[in-house]
């Protein structure tokens, strides 16, 4: 079954008095519990595939659906529940909220859905904690974690609400090819355990052999292998 | 909420140099608009106090004739409209349940006569019965020299600021008719010529109005006055008997309205405008323009008051204004209201106006003072708004990432908006909240310095001779609506700017 729908995804963006076609119509179908690498280099559009997928960014033209919902007519209001409940995001630089300690940056998108109690909530957030092994951190706020353990609360936080997505650009750009290992081993086991389907974007050949399917792209459209 | 206020709380500590200096500007501004707040309302209450229970009381009732609201101190020459009909006011004042008292009186400007061949003073009088007015306003001023007038008795009190201006323009230091020169209270110039000090212990008024009919009368100073407060400004007015005081404005007297006339003079009187050629004709009489409302235009050199007069219906005569005093609790703008409304329904030629437009001058340098503080404390709170939005907006820009990150997780709008003002309410809370308390504190201990002025600017500041501020339960509420108001202006701009980040502009950035 498709998660993801997209056809004629193009987008444009205005600089100067030039437009830059950034994705220049794009069709493609994901499958739920997918474990999926959008390659690259850089600027071949593939970020910006991802945020229009992540509702993130907005298309310029096309038609993307997550889950059957029509994702390019949605309000705001909309869009931000999307994100929040069908969506995790899983960013290059460990975007993690300072001032709140690893349980509590876990539990921050449980709270802003306001359905579950605390204590559903906090036993959910120790359920995902112990999973990516960061028990013994979870007190800790993110400026006294190594980088690869931050990238583990944001895979925590990503998948705490049960989403339909995981993005993922270039989670291991800023680690070491040891941690980086890691993080995608990680993924690919949450992949398993939770069957979310993930989908990540990277330019390094190397974290190839970790997907499960590979989606090239080149100057803002696909590529067929 | 609970989540809000527990990352506001957290920003705040984090980013404790910015929390401190928009702290210390709230609770500054906070503390100053405080303490503005009461050195207004203390002035106000002052100034209602030195007013109301020292000289005017809460209403005055004026002619309506009267162009101006501003009794209390109208240019020179320019006299205070009569009220003729006061027997008939009084049943009405009495009957009405708000007044708690009242006071006729006469109040207008007279030459004081140099005897010495020079210039005449000038200066205020106030036509009181004696025994009334100190009843009235008992604690408004106090005798430094000689005593105050007994009932009946006829004669004239001066205040100490009048009797140096006398000084000043006559060269004549009035003591009372019985007393000695008290060196304390002369001026420096007065010691300076003690032995050639020019003694008087009478002095002679000339009304002054813009008829042609006041006299000059020859009055016994029985004391001199000191103010309670604002001395310099009400110390201008002298007060004498009623009945001298009509006499020296050419008034109809209580005594004039109890003389008998005979028969032949009431048919005199009784005769219209153009039977009086026939009495020029028999070359009987000397008939003079006294307008409308007196009979005693007779001039006289020096006329000596009585000491002291008989079983005379003082009511009878001429006054110029009624004081009133309320009932605790009543609504001064009500009551004007409510007792216009009744002498409207009345043949009677007055109509009632607060204290505050009868003070017309004073009231304007009042409301001048207050607008300046006024003034100032916005200017304060500007200046505070401006760097408070600046540091805080700077703030929003500088924290995009997490905020895209929030926005980019489900945060929506609303929650990004309530986290700022969350961090701006803890702020105004804290430390506008302890700005308020210290403001308060501070009003309730300078009136326990009892700090003084002589100045009369000063006094006005003041509200009065010492300074007190004053805050109330609704001055105290207005601070902490304005705190209110403060924060969410601050905030306004600052969470405009961070609304607008998005989960791309947080991407970018990185």
């Amino acid at each position: 079954m498709n998660i993801i729908e997209i056809r004629e995804l193009k987008k444009n963006y205005p600089l100067g008095t030039t437009t830059v076609h950034a994705l220049r119509g794009i069709d493609m179908n994901i499958i739920e519990g997918d474990f999926l690498s959008i390659v690259g280099p850089s600027g071949s559009g593939k970020t910006t595939l991802l945020n229009i997928i992540g509702c993130i960014d907005s298309a310029s033209e096309g038609s993307v659906k997550i889950g059957g919902v029509e994702i390019t007519s949605l309000n705001d209001i909309e869009v931000t529940d999307m994100r929040l409940n069908r969506i995790g995001f899983i960013f290059q630089t460990f975007n993690l909220i300072p001032v709140l300690n690893v349980v509590e940056n876990v539990e921050f998108p449980l709270l802003l859905m306001k359905k579950f109690t605390k204590a559903e909530v906090r036993k959910r957030a120790d359920k995902l904690i112990d999973e990516v092994g960061l028990t013994d951190h979870a007190h800790h706020r993110p400026a006294e974690l190594s980088g690869g353990q931050r990238q583990r609360v944001a895979i925590a936080r990503a998948l705490v609400t049960n989403p339909d997505i995981v993005l993922a650009d270039e989670p291991t750009a800023n680690l070491d090819s040891v941690t980086g290992g890691q993080i995608l081993e990680l993924m690919k086991e949450m992949n398993r355990i939770e069957k979310t389907t993930f989908i990540f974007s990277t330019h390094d050949e190397n974290v190839l052999r970790y997907a499960r399917d590979i989606l090239k792209i080149r100057d803002g459209v696909l590529v067929k292998e | 909420m609970a989540l809000i206020f527990k990352i506001a709380w957290r920003n705040l500590l984090r980013h404790k140099g910015k929390s401190i200096i928009i702290g210390v500007i709230l609770f500054l501004a906070a503390f100053i608009m405080t303490l503005g707040s009461g050195i207004i309302s203390g002035m106000d209450r002052g100034l209602e106090l030195n007013i109301v229970n020292g000289f005017l009381g809460d209403i005055v009732i004026i002619s309506k004739k009267e162009k101006s609201d501003n009794i209390l101190f109208k240019m020179y020459g320019e006299s205070i409209e009569t009220i003729t009909k006061y027997k008939d006011a009084k049943k009405i004042l009495q009957s009405q349940e708000y007044i708690k008292d009242f006071i006729p009186v006469g109040k207008n400007m007279a030459m004081v006569l140099n005897e010495d061949e020079g210039d005449p003073g000038f200066a205020m009088t106030l036509g009181v019965d004696f025994e009334a007015y100190r009843k009235f306003f008992p604690d408004s001023f106090t005798m430094v020299e000689g005593s105050y007038p007994g009932k009946n008795e006829q004669g004239v009190i001066i205040p100490m600021k009048a009797r140096e201006d006398l000084y000043d323009f006559i060269n004549a230091w009035f003591l009372p008719e019985k007393g000695d020169i008290v060196e304390k209270n002369l001026t420096a110039d007065a010691k300076e010529n003690l032995k050639d000090l020019n003694i008087k212990r009478t002095a002679v008024f000339m009304g002054m109005s813009e008829g042609n009919y006041t006299s000059d009368i020859r009055l016994g100073v029985k004391g001199i006055m000191k103010f309670r407060a604002l001395n310099t400004m009400w110390g201008h007015f002298s007060i004498m008997d009623i009945e001298s005081y009509r006499k020296c404005l050419g008034y109809f007297s209580a005594s004039d309205l109890s003389l008998e006339v005979s028969g032949d003079k009431k048919e005199l009187l009784a005769m219209d405008d153009s039977n009086l050629d026939s009495m020029f004709g028999k070359g009987e009489f000397f008939v003079r323009d006294r307008g409308s409302s007196d009979i005693s235009g007779i001039s006289f050199k020096s006329r000596k008051g009585r000491e002291t007069v008989g079983d005379i219906d003082y009511e009878a005569g001429i006054y110029n204004l009624i004081f009133i005093k309320l009932k605790k609790g009543e609504a001064l703008d009500r009551s004007v209201g409510r007792l216009n409304e009744v002498l409207s329904k009345t043949e009677l030629d007055m109509r009632a106006i607060t204290w505050k437009k009868a003070s017309g001058a004073i009231g304007s340098m009042a409301v001048i003072i207050k607008g300046a503080l006024f003034t100032f404390v916005i200017f304060l709170f500007f200046v505070a708004v401006i760097i408070i939005v600046n540091t805080l907006s700077m703030a929003a820009i500088e924290r995009t990432s997490e905020i895209g990150m929030m926005r980019a997780v489900g945060a929506r709008k609303g929650f990004i908006s309530g986290m700022f003002i969350g961090e701006t309410a803890i702020l105004s809370g804290l430390f506008g909240g302890a700005g308020i308390v210290f403001g308060i504190a501070v009003v309730n201990i300078i009136p326990l310095l009892h700090i003084t002025s002589a100045n009369d600017l000063v006094q006005l500041l003041y509200g009065g001779d010492v300074f007190k501020p004053y805050l109330s339960a609704g001055d105290t509420l207005v601070a902490v609506v304005q705190l209110v108001i403060v924060t969410f202006v601050t905030v306004v701009y600052p969470v405009r700017v961070a609304m607008g980040i998005t989960p791309l502009d947080a991407i970018s950035r990185e």
